[in-house]
């Protein structure tokens, strides 16, 4: 199977179910996750299906086109249903089984893996898929995000769609890979790679990234505080986030600085997460209104419908229990 | 009597959580059952990732008939003065109780005269109530991480799928978020996705092994140790054994099925600690040995699903396994490009803990602290090897390798220093500073190594204590518990001298600046104090484990600054508790010692005055007491506590004489000092073994 087959098996299975299907977000993130469609969306009591391919830039990871698995930049398929349905993991099954990964012919295993993210505020429980010993896909319930209780719960679904062409291609380095027939991974990001990592590693000008987080983290401030314009104000978080990024890749950041720099991101991504619910608020929850969802639901929450929840939203943010000691 | 099944399904749980919530809703069972006075027999148990379960044999299906008396209002209150016309509280507890007043009795308590009736309740069918028990079983699992999902309030360890609750045939309701109980159970997940319809608990085992799921937890340990050895045996190999890996491994699978892989030969070279942990750590596999424990190209995976083709998957799991070596030996590869002495520097930009400084400063401080113990413990011919392997000890916490296995600290710190050309002694301190790591572990079997673990131990020990955060009940997140009894187990082993208090002395004066602007909680103890405190507790229960209590307490009370004399000491008492004259003996020398501690304050210490002893026992155990006590106490100075105890041991009679025929306290002040002088000598012969005082004689 192609790269871009795959691609488009994931596209049309999530499509099929109901997702919206919609493009990565133009600007540079780190995961999917931090994506609006994502981090944003998780918030409040709306449902949201999404479905979307989200080039993910991690400046650290950048090794000059050498290492045969790790890239500045990769491709993630980032699935979010919100409410989570009941089904959720046959879905996920199915998913893998359209681009050809039969369970009965592989060992496919739900690992425990946990999720958080501290420059996001946000936080998930779940696994790691497995096929056959291979991390295919991270699977997370949504409990949190920028600082607030996720409600009703989404679960997120990140393929990591290298490592899973890969496997599929039966290629041992992920330049290998045939995007489509005859058109190598090599031959379109390559070069990309090359360039990228001598940038982010080499040349990048630290003190012209420090002083653009800095900038970055007042546009983001004064669109939120002062403009009440919470999207703009998240693409500007978003940037501080990846100068942030660019500075540790540099190794700019030292171990006590950089406590405070996640902070600050952190603090960014919860001004925009509230801003975001009383902006979707003051619109009524809009997407409560429709009977959108993916899957099988729970019909009613205690005797009401789910979508009522929004009457009983609280901005209220709870204090992170620590994992509770045994015995 | 009926039988009992309660299935909890969720989507698959974290291996670790199961035995955990098995725990909890057995406990919470068990005492719901005995509160409603539920009989019921034998509990099994079962659990896999994707259920926790109880099969409960003979549960009573009605509780026994009980006859209760209920106390009512005192007779005060329950009667108007004449003693018979009943008031309102009498009417009111008769109705309450569904008798006459006639016939409510009256009893006497110490708190006066009651009312009181006889109540006889018939028994109830256990059915309904066990409807309540299963529910709070469901709700009081206490995971370790509780998560919500979709749009269900309740928290569970996993998205919960299903409950069944049968008892015989029937099914008991039980409700958690929008799932409802019933009789129904999923088997292995790909194998046998059909539902399976219970008829009655006895069918739960069998019908799911049919439907590919091991739910017994002993049975599918064994059977999957059983296979795996099975298949090592095939592979010409033998399992490296590793029960963490084996508990962890056999919840992750519902039908435990192994499969052989390899690796390329080229990587034998890395370190074997390096393959196993890349085996290991991530991919759950499992090492194979040859006949000598070296390392076989060759691992274990334990699949959840016995697929149609093996070669498929084992293809997969090497893939994975290639690229973590290739990953390995690239940090191996890259790590040897530069010695660890030029690591050294980065240890400044790496924290220990905030408010005591860089990793660096953390090694400075143990270098000094174990040049220090070196000296005070006579080991000063290793201290170019100490000074060495501690300057180098923590630097391979900046190697990519360690980044990668924390696990490997030490490990890499040795390999690394022997491709450095390091001394071998070097080399293998850096390794044995950690030891022991666990359980597995011996302890170090190098005094460098021994010597710069102490330091690094007291060094966190100090420190932590000198910025309030020592341990608090269960709460021990340095594991400082761990760390103190490891410290005394090193000293101990190796027989270590020197004095406890001036080591602690000496580290907190290596932390001074660290500690200056630590606030202290009113009424707490100094650092020292308190550090002293904690060693006591540990000494006191270790030794608790295989010695007896008032033998500890008697020990501990003479002191415990030379932890190698006070184990000695402990070890030469302990030899005479078994003697079945030890009573007797302990009894005399108890009220030596009782004697000696109440007069201590009026009788200063002087030799006693012959002239002064007039009655022969006196005189004859003065002289029994001066024709030992120089060798008793040459005895003592050679740690040789035995010795002297064999010494002293031999008084009793003269002592018991003395007991029996002297007066002590006699009216004549001076003879009254000179024989309490005379009980001094004998209580300062065992002074410096152990506080006769806090032995438990039996009379």
């Amino acid at each position: 199977m192609y790269f871009q087959d795959l691609l488009l098996t994931l596209q049309n299975h999530w499509a099929k179910l109901g997702c919206i299907v919609t493009q990565g977000y133009d600007l540079e993130v780190g995961a999917g996750t931090m994506a609006p469609s994502t981090f944003l969306h998780a918030l409040g009591p709306e449902p949201w299906n999404v479905a979307y391919i989200q080039p993910s830039r991690r400046p650290a990871d950048g090794r000059f086109g050498e290492n045969p698995n790790r890239l500045f930049q990769h491709h993630q398929f980032q699935v979010l249903l919100k409410p989570a349905p009941k089904n959720v993991q046959e879905l996920y099954l199915d998913s893998i089984k359209a681009f050809g990964i039969d369970p009965l012919e592989h060992d496919i295993r739900f690992v425990e893996d946990d999720w958080e993210s501290p420059t996001l505020g946000a936080s998930g429980l779940g696994w790691e898929v497995w096929c056959d010993g291979m991390e295919i896909t991270q699977f997370t319930y949504f409990q949190k995000c920028g600082g607030y209780e996720c409600k009703p719960v989404a679960a997120e679904l990140t393929y990591g769609l290298e490592r899973i062409a890969m496997y599929l291609q039966g290629v041992e380095s992920v330049y290998d890979i045939e995007w489509v027939k005859g058109v190598k991974y090599r031959e379109i990001f390559h070069e990309n790679e090359v360039e990228m990592s001598k940038y982010a590693l080499h040349e990048s000008d630290a003190e012209q990234l420090e002083m653009l987080f800095k900038s970055y983290e007042a546009e983001c401030k004064r669109l939120i505080v002062e403009k009440e314009l919470p999207l703009p104000a998240y693409d500007f978080a978003l940037k501080c986030s990846h100068a942030f990024n660019l500075l540790d890749a540099r190794g700019a950041i030292s171990v006590t600085d950089r406590a405070g720099y996640i902070k600050r991101v952190r603090d960014n991504a919860a001004l925009c997460a509230e801003g975001y619910l009383k902006m979707r608020q003051k619109l009524g929850w809009p997407l409560c209104k429709t009977s959108w969802t993916v899957g099988e639901q729970l019909p009613m929450h205690e005797g009401k419908p789910a979508s009522d929840m929004w009457k009983t939203f609280s901005f209220e943010k709870k204090e992170d229990k620590k994992e509770a000691p045994r015995g | 009597m009926a039988e009992l099944l309660f299935e909890l399904g969720a989507e698959e749980l974290p291996a670790r959580f199961v035995v955990p919530a098995l725990d909890d809703i057995e406990k919470n069972f068990k005492e719901q059952c005995v509160a409603l006075n539920i009989k019921h027999g034998a509990i099994r148990r079962f659990g896999t990732p994707r259920r926790v379960a109880l099969l409960v044999s003979d549960v009573a299906e009605m509780t026994d008939d009980v006859t209760r008396e209920v106390q009512g209002p005192s007779l005060k209150a329950a009667f108007e003065a004449d003693g018979t016309t009943p008031k309102v509280p009498a009417i009111k507890f008769a109705e309450s109780v569904k008798l006459p007043v006639d016939q409510l009795k009256r009893v006497t308590t110490p708190k006066g005269e009651y009312l009181v009736a006889t109540v006889e309740e018939k028994g109830r069918r256990t059915f309904e109530l066990l409807s309540d028990v299963l529910n709070l079983c469901t709700r009081k699992i206490n995971f370790a991480k509780q998560m919500r999902w979709g749009d269900v309030e309740q928290t569970f360890g996993r998205p919960l799928q299903w409950i069944v609750a049968l008892l015989g045939t029937e099914v008991i309701p039980v409700t958690f978020s929008d799932v409802k109980s019933g009789r129904v159970t999923r088997g292995h997940r790909f194998l046998s996705p059909a539902p399976i319809t219970l008829a009655k608990p006895a069918d739960y085992e069998g019908a799911l092994e049919k439907a590919n799921v091991i739910a017994d937890i002993e049975k599918r340990r064994a059977l999957m140790v059983e296979r795996i050895a099975a298949a090592a045996q095939k592979a010409g190999g033998t399992v490296l054994q590793d029960d963490a890996l084996v508990e962890q491994v056999v919840n992750l699978v519902e039908q435990p099925s192994p499969v052989v892989g390899t690796f390329e030969e080229r990587h034998l070279d890395l370190p074997p600690e390096v393959l196993i942990q890349e085996m290991k750590s991530h991919q759950r596999y499992f090492t194979l040995t040859d006949a000598k424990g070296k390392v076989l190209p060759k691992f274990i995976a334990v699949s959840n699903t016995p697929v149609k083709d093996e070669k498929l998957s084992i293809k997969g799991y090497e893939r994975v396994l290639r690229a973590r070596l290739t990953d390995g030996r690239f940090f191996f590869d890259e790590d040897r490009r530069s010695p660890l002495v030029d690591r050294l520097p980065k240890l400044h930009r790496r924290s220990w803990i905030d408010r005591l400084g860089s990793m660096a400063e953390k090694t400075d401080r143990i270098r000094a602290l174990s040049v220090w113990l070196a000296n005070a413990a006579g080991k000063a011919a290793s201290l170019s090897t100490i000074e060495r392997a501690a300057t180098l000890c923590k630097a391979d916490l900046n190697t990519g390798m360690v980044g990668e296995f924390p696990e490997l600290q030490g490990v890499m710190g040795r390999e690394y220093a022997l491709h450095d050309q390091e001394p071998k002694e070097v080399a293998l301190a850096i390794f044995e500073h950690y030891l022991p790591r666990g359980a597995g572990d011996g302890l170090p079997t190098q005094d460098a190594g021994a010597i710069i673990g102490l330091g690094d131990r007291l060094d966190s020990l100090c420190g932590l204590f000198g910025i309030g955060k020592k341990p608090t009940g269960a709460k021990d997140d340095f594991a400082l518990r761990r760390a103190a009894i490891t410290f005394i187990r090193i000293v101990t082993a190796r027989g270590y001298r020197f004095s406890l208090g001036a080591a602690i002395d000496e580290s907190l004066k290596l932390l001074e600046g660290k500690l200056v602007d630590v606030k202290k909680k009113q009424g707490e103890a100094p650092v020292r104090e308190q550090l002293l405190e904690f060693f006591r507790g540990r000494l006191e229960s270790t030794w608790r484990e295989a010695h007896r209590a008032d033998v500890v307490e008697a020990v501990l009370a003479t002191g415990f600054d030379d932890l190698v004399a006070a184990q000695l000491r402990l070890e030469a008492i302990s030899a005479y508790v078994s003697r079945p004259d030890f009573a007797a003996l302990a009894a005399t020398f108890k009220r030596v010692a009782n004697i000696v501690e109440k007069q201590a304050k009026d009788v200063t210490r002087a030799p006693v005055d012959p002239s002064k002893l007039t009655d022969d026992p006196e005189k004859v155990l003065h002289a029994e007491v001066a024709a030992v006590s120089s060798a008793v106490l040459a005895l003592v100075t050679a740690d040789d506590y035995s010795g002297a105890m064999a010494k002293v041991v031999p008084l009793k009679p003269f002592v018991d004489a003395f007991f029996d025929k002297v007066m002590v306290m006699a009216e004549d002040q001076s003879l009254r000092e000179n024989r309490v002088r005379l009980l001094m000598e004998i209580g300062g012969l065992f002074g410096n073994v152990a506080d006769f005082s806090k032995i438990q004689a039996e009379s």
